[in-house]
């Protein structure tokens, strides 16, 4: 207890102990005498340490003007592609935004091509505009006829199974497109965003 | 360039001295020089070496400025980069530390003079103390007894758990202490 306690008197002298144990604290230094005249050392060390003044350095107004004149020139960068900047954001959000416009097309496309496969929409099918046909299945239905060949049922499963094999084909290249403007635009960003954040060196 | 107010807030001249403005960047350096000359003077306890840093510490910032993210405290920034500055002055002038040890103190007027006699003996001796403690335990007693940050803030600005700051707080206060009672200890026997 005495132990668990001591380790904790330089947080409860900054005033870093909340809560319960703070508590603890309290109660323990109230019974401690070993505990309070340790603390009342380490006071004593922290004023004397403050009690020191700052050093004899140059003026602050001879430092300002002497560190301004002799400041390097930095480059200008463009604030329209730094990071938390509206514009630099504005990319990223309008290709989010293509890619989920691509993404629902694309979703709602092969839904109705696979309800049209299966026969459930019926009658809607005229509606939304006719039964659409692959480039080979269009040009059997010339040669043969379009009703003999509709009629085939291994055929028009196969004419089915292309229209849809080209949604998704299509679906995937449309992405692969916003993808790659993504990753230029990142590229482009980690290009202009300027000299790295400093890294701490760690004190041995 | 318009010359910066002193009503200026830090965020606006932090953003105009990011797009390059000396001026509004000068005015930062106004507002916290004390802060980091103490800091690093602490870390150095040399007021020469304590100026290079400073001054070294300053043109770091403004080089890193426009990378820096005002989400975080910019006095807590300058003294990571101090930290960072004054280690490196010490490195690579080492011959040249404790030499120019000064102990300039705000000593109590009301004391008579051999206490604040005494009291100075015991703040050049606990200085002289600690320059020798290892650098990561001054880092954190520094940015604690003259920075003022709490220990979340001590942790982020040296990378480092909450946990690690209170042990190497410990440390330090803890050898400091100890130095104290030993020089009470050694002068008593003097005068006994």
């Amino acid at each position: 207890m005495h132990e668990d306690m001591r380790i904790l008197l330089n947080a409860f002298l900054d005033g870093e102990l909340r809560g319960r144990r703070l508590q603890k604290m309290q109660t323990h230094l109230a019974s401690c005498e070993a505990c309070q005249n340790e603390l009342k050392e380490l006071r004593l060390v922290s004023n004397l340490l403050q009690a020191g003044s700052a050093p004899e350095a140059l003026p602050t107004e001879r430092f300002v003007s002497q560190l301004t004149l002799s400041l390097p020139r930095r480059p200008q960068r463009d604030r329209s592609l730094r990071p938390g900047s509206l514009t630099g954001w504005l990319v990223p959000a309008g290709l989010l935004g293509a890619w989920f416009f691509v993404q629902t097309v694309f979703a709602l496309t092969n839904m109705i091509t696979a309800a049209n496969m299966t026969g459930l929409l019926g009658n809607a099918e005229r509606w939304l505009g006719g039964w659409q046909m692959s480039i080979w299945f269009s040009a059997a239905a010339n040669l043969f006829g379009g009703q003999a060949v509709g009629t085939l049922p291994t055929l028009s499963l196969l004419n089915n199974v292309s229209v849809f094999g080209a949604n998704l084909l299509s679906g995937f290249l449309w992405q692969a497109v916003i993808v790659l403007f993504y990753w230029a635009w990142l590229f482009i960003w980690w290009l202009r965003r300027g000299p790295r954040p400093m890294k701490m060196q760690k004190a041995s | 360039m318009a010359q910066p107010q002193p009503e200026d807030t830090e965020t606006s001249l932090i953003d105009q001295a990011q797009n390059g403005d000396r001026n509004a960047f000068g005015e930062l350096v106004r507002r916290h020089y004390q802060g980091v000359v103490l800091v690093v003077y602490r870390m150095c306890g040399d007021a020469g070496m304590a100026e290079d840093a400073a001054q070294e510490a300053f043109m770091r910032a403004w080089v890193n400025l426009p990378s820096y993210q005002p989400r975080s405290c910019l006095r807590n920034w300058l003294y990571r980069i101090a930290i960072n500055a004054a280690l490196d002055v010490l490195r690579r002038k080492p011959e040249e530390r404790l030499e120019d040890e000064q102990v300039l103190m705000v000593t109590d007027q009301t004391a008579g003079p051999e206490t604040a006699l005494i009291e100075k003996e015991q703040v050049a001796l606990l200085q002289q103390a600690m320059q020798s403690l290892p650098e990561a335990a001054r880092s954190v007693l520094v940015l604690r007894e003259y920075g003022h940050l709490s220990y979340q803030e001590i942790a982020s600005v040296l990378d480092v758990p909450v946990g690690t700051v209170m042990s190497r707080l410990n440390y330090g206060r803890n050898r400091l202490r100890e130095t104290l009672i030993c020089h009470e200890a050694k002068t008593e026997k003097e005068y006994a």
